[in-house]
């Protein structure tokens, strides 16, 4: 959709390239991006309230950006939604590989109950951790970062799984036969990991970050029960003002971070060329 | 191959399982064993919970009225997951088909409006579908214009526009989850679907099958597994939503997450709460494993 | 172990752990220990220069905190819930550390009961004095043992002046009549609805009784085809943007909600209403409980009051801060209903038996 006036006739499979393909992707994109336009305007609205129109003003931007409290939030629900994905990858990456390579008793069993973090409703998984973080006396007035980990752990909790179930089906591809290749060839358990099994899982582990990093950067519920008195966070901030109406202000903060997004990725596109982070090599 | 006997090679499956078992144990089994307890327990006074064996709170959870609850959940949930299905895996096509230099574009382009919050996110739909909303001036404009070239054509007009409800029903709840859970269908979908044999597609397009066939015979089964992964986490996830129901849903579109979040906030009934989420998690449970045990290998791309 | 008491001592919830197998978590937590504050300056009450807030977010004057430092040198973390029950739920398993906390009083009730609340020095409060005698001896805290008074609040019928001719003054407009279907919104707060519904019926907020509940559940079934909302105490929001002509809600959220349209109108209903009031609360085991005195006493100060009077415009029980409010404040009727309609408002006494019945009666009211 995007590169809609390459003028080099189609190959057959380039069906990014087909007429319904860009029709419908852009329709999904106008479907994604229009609540998002609507939130951007209303960034500059100028009323309390992010309900209807009353006139042009940048003034929330200036009070987003001197607001500590927000700034704060923000660099909290960041620090934490990066430090979940980085564990989650690992953990969930590691889960994957044992559930698709091993053969062991109760398998059935340790499947279903790592799965089970997606399936527990969020209040009850926020209740819990609430009790086991006061029962082992989790302390809360830890310097930052470390105040932020009891979130953070709860996070890792409730994120690996997403990235186990989507290396897993991209696992259920892999042809073995390649990886035993490489071992008749010399390789060691852990190079025939690295050099085969590894670049094979990668679009996985990419998608998997990106789940990951999304679910946590919006959670609330967990977040407000493994919260202490000096961790607030994005979400929490928002869901707290609804009660009277969310300002613009946070409009005008999320505006400045899609901004922000676009801009770094633009950066490490150019910075990095598109190979590294482009995921297949075909 | 078959799966390897963690017997024949104990360091390998110690290295990958054994920090994953660990946390699992510790982060989450143990704390969700005190919800479980409560499960059996009742409410002494107003904070005090005891553990009393009883199976009460079970009995009442499995009443009708919890139980149709979950079934209208489900029939929701279900609908939401194959739409974000049919919506998505063209997208998931897109992305695969898509030129190296474009791909991070446009996977960032389909993520970029989920790390905005969900709540604002929310409300922004909520502006473009209410009655005074975008989508319904836009829909109001339209029909103006049908009815002004009616009249130009010496035709009747048509009548008033109304205003659509788009906003406080059933309808609105379904828009609204499909837009918070379509990353969570395309990114299992690419991810299966990426590096996938492109030979097997041509090979299918030169023996004369069309493409329509190609998909369905070829690309369809390759993708199986991201299609079940992609379902696995649509489906569970879009059950739990409570926010999007709330916000978006008219008077009778509460759904069993809202039921559970209300016995822990409002009516203080833990012992509730913990068997309405328990018997949920009963069910997805012996369904998972379940399926994780009759399971064949499948999909060995070939 | 028939009882998992979650107050229960540190020894025996260590050994506990030990007994799980699970000890290293326990030797992790005393390592982090090492990693807490250093203590910071020490205030004019002997404690650290510090305080832990806990209130809703734009509940407060925009500088309050800010003067609160310069005046006593103190600095407020302020973090944020969003609603009672989350800080019911969340505090049911012990102060995780805040020292000024703002419950409704429904909830200051529950709380003194279930023991989360620290009493009050009130030499330590001498702007006592500022507050309307009115609202110190109310029935959820009889002579303010545990709470001082924040806000009050009180339900009524915002309404569209030009797509409701007639003032809605009655309940019934909401509850038992299809004259506005499709058109009203009204809170998804199960035990405010049953309330308001006896209002209507003629009783007492609380003297409602289970066969009351029956009757007000089929009347509530009965209605609900007329509704189009319940709504999450954003009913002001619903009015503004034009979704709904009628909504069930708080003055103060009506009042500013005035202050953006003025096609806007509020009444109380003349059968009466639930009065509300949001209070300020020390939590048991409160860090700096010296602190939290003093920031209660600067939050009651008149000059303090008036500031964040006119960021949040609800009605203020602070009496003194009140006169120093402009005339189209303290005149508003919206805000101030006349005495002859509050006489007819009463506060909702807490009821543990009757609640967990109005949550289940409506949600066979929804699933209905």
């Amino acid at each position: 959709m995007i590169a809609l006036f390459n003028r080099t006739p189609r190959a057959p499979l380039e069906y990014t390239r087909t007429l319904w393909m860009r029709l419908w992707v852009g329709s999904v994109l106008v479907f994604l991006y229009a609540p998002l336009l609507v939130l951007m305007i209303f960034s500059f609205n100028d009323s309390k309230r992010n309900v209807v129109w009353r006139g042009f003003t940048t003034k929330y931007y200036e009070k987003a950006l001197n607001n500590d409290t927000l700034v704060e939030a923000l660099v909290n629900s960041l620090t934490i939604a990066g430090l979940a994905t980085v564990f989650s990858l690992v953990l969930g990456a590691m889960t994957a590989v044992m559930l698709w390579r091993f053969k062991f008793r109760l398998k059935g069993i340790v499947d279903g109950t790592i799965s089970l973090p997606i399936i527990v409703p969020e209040i009850c998984l926020g209740v819990a951790m609430l009790i086991f973080f006061a029962w082992v006396d989790w302390p809360t007035d830890l310097i930052w970062p470390l105040n932020l980990s009891a979130i953070t752990i709860a996070h890792i909790t409730f994120c690996f799984p997403f990235v186990t179930m989507v290396v897993r089906a991209r696992l259920a591809s892999f042809n073995k036969e390649e990886e035993e290749a490489a071992k008749d060839l010399g390789a060691s358990e852990w190079q025939a990991f690295r050099d085969v099994l590894l670049p094979h899982m990668r679009p996985a582990l990419v998608a998997g970050s990106l789940l990951a990093f999304t679910l946590s950067l919006d959670d609330f519920v967990i977040t407000f029960f493994t919260a202490g008195p000096d961790t607030i966070t994005f979400p929490v901030k928002v869901y707290s003002m609804v009660r009277f109406s969310v300002t613009p202000e946070v409009n005008a903060a999320s505006t400045l971070l899609i901004v922000l997004t676009v801009v770094l990725t633009a950066i490490a596109l150019k910075i990095q060329g598109t190979r590294n982070l482009t995921v297949s090599h075909a | 191959m078959a799966e390897q006997h963690w017997k024949e090679n104990p360091k390998g499956f110690w290295a990958v399982s054994a920090t994953p078992l660990l946390w699992t144990l510790l982060f989450f089994l143990v704390p969700m064993s005190f919800v479980w307890l409560y499960s059996f327990g009742s409410n002494v006074g107003l904070t005090e919970i005891e553990i009393s064996g009883t199976l009460d709170n079970y009995k009442r959870a499995t009443e009708w009225l919890y139980v149709s609850i979950f079934l209208k959940s489900l029939a929701v949930a279900a609908l939401v997951t194959v739409i974000c299905l049919v919506v998505g895996f063209p997208v998931a096509m897109a992305l695969t088909f898509a030129s190296e230099k474009w791909r991070p574009w446009l996977l960032l382009g389909i993520m970029l409006p989920f790390w905005t919050n969900l709540l604002i996110r929310t409300y922004a739909l909520m502006m473009l579908l209410g009655t005074q909303g975008y989508a319904n001036k836009t829909l109001g404009w339209l029909w103006d214009g049908a009815s002004w070239l009616k009249v130009f054509f010496g035709m009747q007009p048509l009548p008033t526009w109304e205003p659509v409800q788009l906003l406080y029903n059933n309808f609105a709840v379904v828009l609204g989850l499909v837009y918070v859970h379509l990353p969570f269908m395309v990114l299992p979908l690419y991810s299966a679907l990426d590096r996938l044999d492109k030979s097997l597609i041509e090979a299918s397009l030169d023996l004369g099958a069309g493409h329509l066939r190609t998909l369905m015979k070829v690309v369809m089964p390759l993708a199986m597994p991201g299609v079940i992964a992609g379902v696995m986490i649509t489906l569970i996830p879009a059950l739990g939503a409570y926010l999007t129901p709330d916000l978006m849903g008219g008077t009778d579109s509460q759904m069993i997450a809202n039921v559970i979040e209300r016995q822990f906030k409002r009516a203080n009934d833990w012992p509730f709460g913990a068997a309405l989420s328990f018997v949920l998690i009963y069910a997805m449970f012996i369904l998972i494993a379940l399926q994780s045990l009759r399971k064949p290998r499948r999909g060995e791309a070939k | 172990m028939s009882k998992l008491d979650l107050t229960g001592s540190r020894l025996g919830r260590r050994s506990l752990l030990q007994g799980m197998g699970v000890a290293a978590i326990g030797i992790t937590v005393t390592g982090l220990g090492a990693c807490t504050k250093e203590a910071g300056e020490t205030a004019s009450t002997g404690e650290e220069a510090k305080l832990n807030f806990y209130n809703w977010d734009t509940y407060i004057g925009e500088t309050t905190l800010d003067d609160f430092k310069d005046a006593a040198g103190i600095s407020v973390k302020m973090d944020l819930f969003d609603s009672n029950d989350v800080l019911f739920a969340k505090f049911r398993a012990g102060n995780p550390g805040y020292d000024v906390i703002v419950p409704s009083n429904d909830f200051v009730e529950r709380m003194i009961q279930a023991g989360m609340l620290a009493e009050l020095d009130h030499a330590q409060i001498p702007n006592l004095k500022n507050v309307d005698p009115g609202f110190i001896d109310v029935d959820y805290d009889p002579g303010r043992k545990f709470s001082m008074p924040y806000t009050w609040l009180t339900l009524g019928i915002g309404y569209r002046k030009s797509k409701v001719p007639t003032p809605p003054d009655s309940w019934k407009v909401l509850f038992d009549s299809d004259e506005y279907k499709g058109r009203i919104a009204v809170l998804s707060e199960a035990g405010d609805m049953f309330r308001l519904h006896a209002k209507y019926m003629g009783k007492s907020v609380n003297e409602i009784t289970p066969d009351d509940i029956k009757a007000i559940e089929a009347m509530m079934i009965k209605q609900k085809p007329f509704i189009k909302k319940f709504h999450e105490d954003d009913g002001q929001d619903l009015l503004l943007k034009g979704d709904v002509d009628l909504v069930l809600e708080y003055n103060g959220d009506i009042a500013q909600a005035m202050v953006e349209d003025d096609d806007i109108g509020f009444v109380i209903p003349k059968e009466g209403s639930q009065l509300n009031s949001d209070n300020l609360c020390i939590p048991r085991d409160a860090p700096h409980p010296k602190n939290a005195h003093a920031f209660i006493n600067y939050l009651l100060d008149a000059e303090a009051g008036k500031k964040i009077t006119e960021t949040i415009l609800y009605p203020t029980p602070n009496a003194a801060a009140k006169a120093l409010m402009p005339e189209d404040y303290k005149s508003n009727p919206v805000i101030f209903p006349p005495a002859d309609v509050l006489a007819k408002c009463e506060y909702a006494k807490f009821n543990p038996e009757l609640q967990p019945l109005y949550e289940e009666a409506f949600t066979r009211v929804r699933a209905a």
